[in-house]
């Protein structure tokens, strides 16, 4: 893909976030560093090393038939790039989309089958240093999420920040074989589809 | 350029050459006396190419022995080895080795010991060609011995009249002066030069001049060359390469084709050696044939009784640079040769990196160029508008030029089976003949590439299970010969390929019944003519009662069909008993860029590839009549089943009063799309979607659109089979 920023349709988001690709480049490219971001008032992060951009939500294109956590598609500078809601991937009730909602780019897999993802996030915080022995495992129980999404709990003064496994949380395999299952019955999607569609592809004008 | 890079380019071309070899040589059984001239040139165009390249990069493993091979297709061309059956099959298995030396050569930069008893296994074969064509004319006790240098002298019978020696190389006999090393001259620097004006057949090292190591001084030159060299280049061109050492060296250039009082006259210069002696080395090294040599030296004596004194005006006559009319001709022809060579090759060789990432660009270009056109049209300036849509249409040119670039005629693909037919037709004892129509169809590179094994498999089950045997078809009145044939064509949208016999044909209950005691099918499963021929293409199917070493294992079939659902193709299979069986595969053209359709539903945008799009109606609901789920509306006559997006794909949204239907037409049915708007026409780049989206079924792709928002395409071939299967099952309720 070429990396010609100036020509984005979608511009890198830089007024409302702290954080900007520049800024992240600037940081630089420390193992030890974490993107934090807000999901409905809890705090996670995401190695840094993976995360390309971070992108205003915008224009988005929903895919039919996909399962719900599946957001839509986006144009990445003339590729187009899958989006997910991470909210509902979580679980959760899907987070209202406000002027601060972001979609952070991230890249996955390994050489051959590298490719990217978008991950719809409440709000982007800041870029963090977390050493290796400042992160905890992940507790046994009591998170909100899923176990094995998370790789360990970042100890902040004395706050955690619940670091994700962003192969788990974005495992291609988990989020297309959920899309096979729900394609055995096509015929009934649209009735399901109709209840709780609060983030549904009214794009947030911000 | 550097070695390497010029090394890749040689394996590269090399393996062009061969296949043009291949080719070549499976037509010569079935060609006319006309035109065999002309291909048994093209095939020792084609070894003497690999051959001449090898010997610039050294390659001797691939020179020894092509040239063997070289020397057999020249006999042929010139008539002294008939063609038959057998030889062809021999020359066929060498051009097999020659691959194989290639390819351990890129490798392994050196050729494996099996290949080189392989190489020596297969001249003794060549061998026996050779020694039949030299019929009693002349000694042919120069076949190698295995394992010693292959290299070997034309030894053509030869014509009493003729005074010219049967040689179309240069020979250069070269002795360095002693001093050589002492003024700066190494030997070797003159010889690598010697290459950038042609190729170096033979070299021979003379080391008579060695002394006893006692009197041996390291700074002094004791060596001499004679060398046979193939070059178009002027007898003054090639004096030039040694144009710094000729005053202390002693230098003899003779022409291709020279007469034969030239090679005596080099014989009797070169005064510190025996005639006996250079005699032997000019054989040696391929200038002269044993014959020719008995000649000249029987010549010399007679000249020498005759004449004293003509030896010294003789030997002063040769050094100037007179040509004669022989070697004028001679050098025309070899320049004429390479001229027709080059024009062949005004193609030039890209990486297809190179060319996938202009056809991003083009891509995104196209897009851009739609946006802004938009834009244009939202600003109202008719200027603008106007130089907007004459841009759009170099674009437009643009994308055609550069999408073909990727087009490749499938006619090479298809020309590689006519060996496979012709190997497998041998094995099985059958009379095969393969039939080829359609090799100039164009299609996707990326899809030639993967639709080689499928192919392979469909082609070998024709020939093994599709054709019966010789006594069968004699026994049912058919021709003894079998034919398969592979054809290609467009069909809307699609590449169509055929893979067809005209042996037994598919027996459907036979199929049936097997399938049933396989399990494949249920007892009381009511299947169709067409279903039940697709089960041949199921994993764990065969029918062949007997397993044989070729094809009848159960795996392939299958093969074939994950391949061609790889590539969002299908297959269809046609047959009638005793008539044959024609499958066909049918794949899209995967561009990158289609025309397209674009449609609106609810917020949504879909794009439709145009060329499937029949027409366009007005949609009534009064009109829709409705049966087991499927809603039909009457179009002019005919029954239309209609797919409604909005419901097929969940849309939400107001449903507007007005809506369109459009009438797709795939796979011979035609089925109507209930959309709310139409939106026009819509040049498409194609973009995956990516592995998230692999089951999704409906959707063929997605593209960006002028705004930069993403549309999905529709996978109208897929929706269309939906219906007809729906339709099916209803049927059978």
């Amino acid at each position: 893909m070429t990396q010609t920023n100036t020509k984005s349709s979608l511009p890198v988001k830089g007024q409302s976030t702290a954080v900007t690709a520049a800024g992240l480049a600037a940081a630089g490219s420390d193992e030890n560093q974490y993107l934090t971001f807000k999901l409905q008032s809890e705090t996670y992060a995401f190695g840094i090393l993976n995360v390309k951009e971070i992108l205003e939500y915008g224009k988005i294109t929903k895919v039919p038939m996909m399962p719900d956590f599946i957001q839509g598609v986006i144009n990445l500078r003339g590729e187009v790039v899958p989006v997910v809601n991470l909210a509902r991937r979580f679980g959760l009730k899907a987070s209202e989309i406000t002027k601060r909602t972001c979609v952070v780019i991230i890249e996955i897999g390994a050489e051959e089958a590298r490719h990217e993802l978008g991950v719809m996030v409440d709000s982007v915080s800041e870029v963090l240093e977390i050493e290796d022995d400042q992160i905890r495992p992940a507790p046994g129980f009591g998170a909100r999420i899923r176990n094995d999404f998370i790789r360990g709990m970042g100890k902040l003064n004395d706050d955690f920040v619940i670091i994700l496994d962003q192969d788990k949380v974005l495992s291609v395999d988990e989020l297309a074989a959920v899309q096979q299952v729900r394609d055995m019955a096509p015929a009934h999607l649209p009735e399901e589809d109709d209840d709780d569609d609060s983030g549904e592809a009214e794009p947030g004008k911000g | 350029m550097s070695m390497e890079a010029a090394l890749q380019t040689y394996f590269t071309e090399a393996r062009e050459m061969l296949e043009d070899m291949e080719a070549q040589l499976l037509e010569i059984e079935h060609q006319d006396a006309d035109a065999l001239p002309e291909t048994l040139n093209a095939i020792f165009r084609a070894a003497h190419t690999v051959k001449g390249s090898a010997s610039l990069f050294g390659l001797d493993g691939i020179v020894d022995f092509t040239h063997v091979v070289e020397n057999l297709l020249d006999r042929m061309r010139d008539g002294d080895v008939g063609v038959s059956p057998e030889l062809v099959s021999l020359l066929l298995r060498c051009q097999d080795h020659i691959a194989t030396l290639v390819d351990e050569t890129e490798a392994d930069g050196e050729v494996s010991e099996d290949s080189r008893i392989l190489s020596r296994a297969l001249i003794v074969e060549l061998g026996a060609y050779l020694d039949e064509g030299a019929g009693s004319a002349s000694d042919t006790s120069g076949l190698p011995a295995a394992g010693k240098e292959v290299e070997q002298a034309h030894d053509y019978p030869e014509d009493e009249n003729d005074d010219t020696v049967d040689n179309d190389c240069w020979h250069i006999s070269l002795r360095f002066g002693r001093n050589s090393f002492r003024d700066g001259m190494d030997p070797i620097s003159f010889l690598r030069f010697l290459e950038n004006i042609g190729t170096v057949r033979h070299i021979l090292i003379l080391d008579d001049w060695l002394p006893d190591l006692a009197d041996y001084d390291p700074e002094d030159c004791y060596l001499g060359f004679e060398i046979r060299f193939m070059s178009s280049a002027t007898k003054k061109e090639i004096e030039d390469v040694f144009e710094f050492i000729r005053e202390d060296s002693d230098i003899h250039i003779l022409a291709p084709y020279s007469r034969l009082s030239d090679y005596i006259d080099l014989i009797e210069s070169m005064s510190e050696e025996s005639d006996r002696r250079i005699g032997e080395i000019l054989i040696e090294c391929g200038a002269l044939t044993e014959a020719e040599l008995a000649k000249a030296l029987a010549l010399q004596a007679a000249a020498e009784e005759a004449d004293q004194s003509r030896r010294l005006g003789e030997i002063v006559a040769q050094d100037d640079d007179r040509l004669t009319p022989v070697v004028d001709a001679a050098a025309q022809k070899q320049t004429q040769m390479r001229d027709a060579i080059n024009r062949k090759q005004k193609s030039l060789r890209v990486d297809a990196d190179k060319l996938d990432h202009l056809i991003n660009l083009v891509g995104e270009l196209v897009t851009a160029g739609a946006g802004t056109f938009l834009q244009a049209q939202i600003l109202g300036n008719a200027e603008l508008i106007e130089s907007m849509s004459k841009l759009n249409d170099l674009l437009e040119e643009m994308r055609d030029a550069s999408l073909k670039l990727r087009m490749v005629a499938i006619g090479a693909t298809f020309s590689k089976f006519q060996r496979v037919v012709r190997d497998m037709a041998a094995d099985l004892d059958k009379e095969v003949d393969l039939a080829i129509t359609g090799a100039d169809t164009e299609l996707d590179k990326s899809v030639v590439e993967k639709i080689g094994d499928p192919l392979m498999h469909l082609v070998r089950n024709a020939v093994d299970h599709g054709l019966e045997s010789s006594a069968e078809r004699e026994a049912a009145g058919k021709p003894l010969t079998g034919t398969i044939s592979l054809n290609a064509y467009h069909d809307s949208g699609n590449i169509v390929i055929e893979v067809g016999d005209d042996g037994r044909g598919l027996d459907p209950d036979k199929i049936l019944a097997k399938a049933r005691e396989k399990g494949l099918v249920g007892e009381d499963q009511q299947l169709s003519r067409a279903e039940i021929f697709d089960l041949i293409l199921r994993p764990g199917f065969s029918t062949a009662e007997q397993v044989s070493n070729i094809s009848g294992r159960g795996v392939g079939m299958d093969v074939v069909r994950r391949n061609v659902i790889e590539m969002r193709g299908r297959t269809e299979i046609d047959s009638a008993p005793g008539e044959g069986t024609t499958i066909r595969i049918i794949l899209p053209l995967t561009l990158a860029i289609i025309d397209g359709f674009v449609v609106g539903v609810g917020k949504a945008a879909f794009v439709v590839p145009l060329d499937v799009v029949q027409e366009c109606v007005e949609f009534s609901e009064v009109d829709q009549t409705e049966r087991d789920g499927q809603t039909y509306i009457n179009l002019r006559g005919n029954v239309l089943p209609l797919v409604n997006i909005r419901h097929r794909f969940g849309v939400q949204g107001e449903r507007p009063k007005r809506r369109s239907v459009v009438v797709v037409k795939a796979e011979g049915q035609s089925v109507g799309l209930v959309v709310d708007r139409l939106m026009g026409e819509f040049q498409t780049v194609i973009k995956p979607l990516g592995p998230v989206f692999t089951g999704l079924s409906g959707i063929s792709g997605s593209t960006i659109m002028g705004s930069g928002e993403v549309a999905l395409i529709l996978d109208v071939q897929g929706l269309v089979q939906q219906i007809t299967r729906g339709e099916r099952t209803a049927a059978n309720h």
